[in-house]
């Protein structure tokens, strides 16, 4: 489980004068699914391109284990680019070969129940994510990187959508890396979270003790001194506190009521005490 | 079968939350002994869960002796060499200490607590 699928060193990217990344080293793991979050302009598409191939970046190392060749790592991009006129055969057909991919796993195309011989224009944008998803995982990933696009499908297929890829993770073992920041469904599949902000990650941790390290406390007055916290924000009820790194004493010390939160409010926090950061600089 | 669901905002953990809920489809028998759980892929697909945190969850029950992994057909229970009165008492001591915790910090006192209970008792 230790074993290290990709690892990423010293990666560059600049557009013209904006540093896109900005000197980023990680490691993935092999089977483990990551969620990259951070604002707009942050990097995070940027960064999966490069892990895509699709972008070279000006200085670095992207290192992906050997037993991974080009055509176990899957990209899902925002834009879907696949030939519009060919039916839904030729373009499977078609993305095989291009990939010598042997011995597909066509089971989850043939859930789709897709006809197969209307032409990929005519389907929705949801049902050409799920198309897309479909060829991806015919090559059987080793690595699945799926941007943003799934804000684009909605709610019936995005459940399927989440099936195929839970599936491929027990199938396949495959690492997923996915960004988001908007997501109910998928918040208990990431088992770490990686926090992007101006090209750089400024916070890489397990889901679980993520957590446990940050509450949420409602309150009237000013929280103490003593307590740490992130994110504040006006609501219906007095101010909402994000605190972090939350320390079990706090609730023998203080007598406020911590309360957990889900991985996707821990995320909107994170992201809206950068933002607050940036207007008092 | 599954009766569970997930608390995402919760902070027990989740694989532990799996392990909770299938104890207690046992402890309460509605789990019997040789009944099969269901696949891992296919658990992980109801909850909406990460199929490795579902495996996280069995591997911890098998070690506890409450399931038992064939390799290649699946997970059952398995409570023969299994006090699972002493289990049921256990669970039931760890889940009053969170109500007795939550009580008190809504300021209860343990007179007001025994009131309760011979109410409750008597509407029974």
């Amino acid at each position: 489980m230790n074993e290290n699928v990709l690892e990423v060193r010293n990666l560059k990217v600049r557009f013209g004068k904006k540093v896109a990344l900005g000197d980023i080293h990680v490691q993935f793991r092999k089977g483990e699914s990551v969620v990259i979050a951070g604002s707009n302009g942050a990097g995070k598409s940027t960064l999966l391109r490069c892990l895509a191939g699709v972008i070279h970046p000006d200085k670095g190392q992207i290192l992906y284990a050997k037993d991974v060749p080009r055509e176990k790592i899957a990209f899902i991009s925002d834009g879907l680019s696949l030939f519009e006129n060919m039916t839904l055969k030729q373009g499977l057909d078609f993305h095989l070969r291009t990939f010598h991919i042997q011995d597909p796993d066509e089971s989850f195309f043939q859930q789709l129940k897709f006809s197969l011989n209307q032409r990929i224009k005519s389907l929705s944008v949801g049902e050409r994510t799920l198309y897309h998803l479909s060829l991806l995982l015919s090559q059987k990933p080793a690595v699945l990187l799926i941007d943003e696009i799934i804000h684009a499908v909605d709610p019936y297929l995005r459940e399927k959508f989440l099936e195929a890829v839970i599936e491929a993770i027990d199938k396949y073992g495959t690492t997923m890396i996915t960004i988001n920041h908007t997501f109910s469904e998928i918040q208990n599949i990431p088992e770490r979270v990686l926090i992007m902000e101006g090209g750089r990650f400024i916070l890489d941790e397990k889901s679980e003790q993520l957590k446990a390290k940050i509450k949420k406390v409602v309150t009237d007055a000013d929280i103490p001194s003593g307590i740490p916290f992130v994110f504040k924000k006006e609501a219906a009820f007095g101010k909402e506190y994000f605190i972090y790194p939350f320390q079990d004493d706090f609730r023998r010390k203080y007598p406020h009521d911590f309360q957990s939160l889900e991985l996707g409010e821990i995320i909107k926090a994170l992201i809206g005490g950068e933002y607050a950061k940036k207007r008092m600089s | 079968m599954i009766r569970f669901s997930i608390d995402s905002s919760s902070s027990v953990p989740v694989f532990q939350q799996v392990i909770q809920a299938i104890k207690l489809e046992i402890l309460s028998g509605r789990l019997k002994n040789g009944d099969q759980l269901p696949p891992i892929r296919e658990l992980a697909k109801i909850l909406k869960l990460n199929p490795n945190t579902v495996a996280k969850a069995y591997y911890t029950l098998e070690e506890e002796g409450f399931i038992e992994s064939k390799r290649g057909s699946g997970n059952w229970v398995n409570t023969k060499n299994m006090k699972l009165d002493s289990f049921r008492r256990g669970m039931l001591e760890d889940e009053f200490r969170l109500f007795l915790d939550r009580a008190f910090s809504l300021g209860a006192r343990l007179e007001d607590l025994k009131n309760l209970m011979e109410r409750y008792a008597a509407n029974e």
